[in-house]
């Protein structure tokens, strides 16, 4: 029986049943694969940890995309950097009100590869109209462009690893000036319940460029240890403090299908447990 | 330094193999013994049982070196990012790596855990340190050193803390937040006696049993290093009276220690053997000089880096023998594998073996006068 074990954590980790190898690419740097599971359909992995599956991405990708573009109110821009699987892609474009939404992936063969072995996740994003794929490192496109966007999405990989400058304090800054006033940027920020001191790192770093800087949190249950964190930046502090019933509103009007996400979810997603709000409160470590 | 050992004349099987490999390989050759390498494997897992053997990459870093390991069930010890890099085109997961180098840079942790290796090593509280970023991902082994005065090759000089540092190290690391999972030494290479690995191990087990007491996070593993002696003299030791004395050692220790092991030398050295070519000789003084392809610079480093003299092998037995040396090819005079030793007359063209070549020889192989490394190929 062929099994892939995750190599996060010394101590624990996870490991799941390989039913059918569809895909493994060993490049240099990089070692991708996919897999069925009978359960969690196809597993995407990277480099020893698990990227997506099937079975909940639709978590991630929901709280990603539905929370700041329903918090903006009327995005209309949006880029995303990384996510070349097309989940968020797809989920941004069920926004009726988007009118481009930009990708940016560092590598054309993730997209080719997901249109193939991934095919639900993207579910036909890549050939809508609105979508600007552009090919390009996450960190160039942001320092160069001179585009402006209502909402930025950072679906980066775990900052050890390829995606650790999307994780540096230049990337901030330079996202943050590419936003539209009333903007907000959101980026994935790992499990804190292992990596507590990227929730302090990321306050630190993203908190120098935005005036308003927290987290919001929900459970991807392949995202081993608990809940995860999505980084929140913008300098429009009522973008978090809206009413419930305009989040309602908003979310009628956009007729948006979701199995996760839902108002109130939205509203409850920035209250965070203490632990975090505890490290939040210390320099990091 | 061992003793030199010099066999006269080459089985007429064995040296049509040699000639053959040549004639297809090109001179000189590493030739690697899938079969001894398996058998070294076996016999170690058979010594040593209930050890998790990791194959110490800086030893031999060769890829089919590490996917024969692999098959058999070897775990690997890993020291840099590159070693890491080795294992990562064989698909081994990094969940079979302990990376053993007790100082690292921030760079050699992040491409630790991005490799998936996620055991480190260190000897003092600045290494620790640097690791109280990652502490949840990571296991921490302390290297304790234990100085040996029969090794061959001293290990306990350049790391490892003394064993009265260990109990304050430990302190330390619960204030830190860093948990310690266990006690890792190297008593040194090439020592026949195994007291030093004896003595170290229990030592080891009284430190762990005095720092379990009383803790809430208890250490769970013992890592007894590497060192395990082969035989470059040609003596055959009992490896069995070794290997009993380090056995009933471990079998004092409490059971729930989990033991690994680094074997490098162990492993590979009697699998690889060299052959070289003599493409030259010359007269000088008392002496014959033979000028060969392989060298101190090449695959005869270990003679200088690792303090071995390899077990050397020559075509004829005649008894006619004189004094003479065997040069390796490049410039520089220190490049003699052996001077002053008896030898029948050879021709251009023979072969010279050296055997039990595997160890830290390929592995420290310079091309100095650009001069290609010997060629590894894989044989049986």
């Amino acid at each position: 029986m062929k099994e892939f074990t995750e190599t996060l954590y010394d101590a624990c980790g996870q490991t799941f049943r390989i039913d059918k190898l569809y895909f493994e690419h060993k490049t240099d740097h990089q070692h991708l694969m996919i897999f069925h599971n009978s359960f969690l359909g196809r597993v995407m992995t990277l480099d020893g940890v698990v990227q997506t599956t099937e079975r909940d991405e639709f978590i991630y990708h929901e709280m990603m995309a539905h929370v700041p573009l329903l918090a903006h109110g009327h995005a209309c821009r949006v880029l995303i950097i990384g996510g070349g699987d097309g989940g968020m892609l797809r989920e941004v474009l069920k926004h009726p009100l988007v009118e481009q939404a930009t990708m940016v992936e560092i590598d054309q063969q993730v997209i080719e590869m997901a249109k193939q072995f991934l095919p639900n996740h993207s579910s036909g994003a890549f050939d809508d109209a609105r979508a600007d794929i552009v090919i390009a490192d996450g960190m160039d496109f942001v320092r160069g462009s001179s585009e402006r966007f209502d909402v930025i999405i950072s679906d980066s990989t775990d900052p050890i690893g390829p995606g650790e400058v999307l994780f540096s304090s230049d990337f901030y800054a330079y996202s943050s000036k590419l936003l539209n006033p009333g903007g907000v940027m959101v980026a994935q920020n790992g499990v804190p319940f292992f990596q507590l001191d990227e929730v302090r790192t990321t306050r630190q770093k993203m908190g120098a460029q935005f005036s308003d800087q927290t987290f919001y949190s929900a459970a991807v249950p392949t995202y081993y240890g608990g809940i995860m964190t999505f980084a929140w930046g913008s300098d429009t502090p009522a973008l978090r403090r809206h009413d419930l019933n305009v989040i309602i509103e908003r979310y009628r009007r956009a007729h948006l299908t979701t199995r996760y996400y839902t108002p109130q979810i939205h509203q409850a997603s920035f209250v965070l447990p203490k632990y975090i709000e505890d490290a939040l409160a210390t320099e990091p470590g | 330094m061992n003793q030199r050992h010099i066999s006269y004349g080459i089985e007429p099987e064995a040296l049509a193999v040699y000639q053959a490999l040549v004639q297809e390989h090109g001179s000189p050759l590493l030739v690697i013994s899938r079969h001894k390498l398996v058998g070294q494997y076996r016999a170690l897992t058979r010594q040593l049982p209930g050890v998790s053997l990791y194959y110490a990459i800086k030893a031999l870093p060769n890829p089919e070196v590490i996917r024969i390991l692999a098959e058999q069930g070897c775990h690997f010890d890993v020291a840099s990012a590159g070693e890491i890099e080795l294992l990562q085109p064989q698909l081994i997961s990094g969940r079979k790596t302990i990376h053993t180098h007790p100082i690292k840079k921030d760079r050699d942790i992040r491409a630790a855990l991005r490799g998936g290796s996620t055991t480190f090593v260190v000897d003092n509280i600045d290494e620790l340190k640097k690791l109280r970023a990652y502490r949840h991902r990571v296991g921490v082994l302390l290297r304790v050193s234990f100085r040996s005065a029969s090794a061959a090759v001293d290990l306990s000089r350049k790391f490892g803390c003394s064993p009265d540092q260990v109990e304050d190290i430990v302190l330390q690391s619960r204030e830190l937040g860093v948990h310690i999972r266990g006690l890792s030494f190297h008593v040194g290479s090439q020592s026949l006696d195994p007291q030093a690995h004896v003595d170290a191990i229990r030592l080891c087990g009284g430190l762990i049993n005095q720092i379990n007491q009383g803790s809430v996070n208890p250490m769970n593993l013992l890592d007894i290093g590497g060192g395990f002696p082969v035989d470059y003299a040609c003596e055959n030791p009992d490896m069995d009276a070794y290997f009993t004395a380090i056995r009933a050692a471990l079998y004092e220790l409490p059971e729930d220690i989990d033991l690994i092991a680094e074997p490098g030398r162990f492993l590979v050295a009697p699998a690889v053997t060299g052959i070289s070519t003599i493409t030259g000789k010359a007269r000088r003084g008392d002496y014959q000089w033979y000028y060969l392809d392989d060298g101190i610079y090449g695959s005869y480093s270990g003679q200088l880096f690792d303090h071995v003299q390899y077990p050397l092998q020559i075509t004829s037995n005649d008894l006619a023998r004189e004094p003479s040396i065997l040069s390796g090819p490049t410039c520089d005079s220190i490049d003699i594998i052996a001077e002053d030793i008896l030898l029948p007359e050879m021709r251009e063209g023979d072969l010279v073996v050296g055997h039990m070549m595997g160890a830290y020889t390929a592995a420290t192989a310079t091309r100095f006068n650009s001069l290609d490394c010997a060629k590894i190929i894989l044989q049986d």
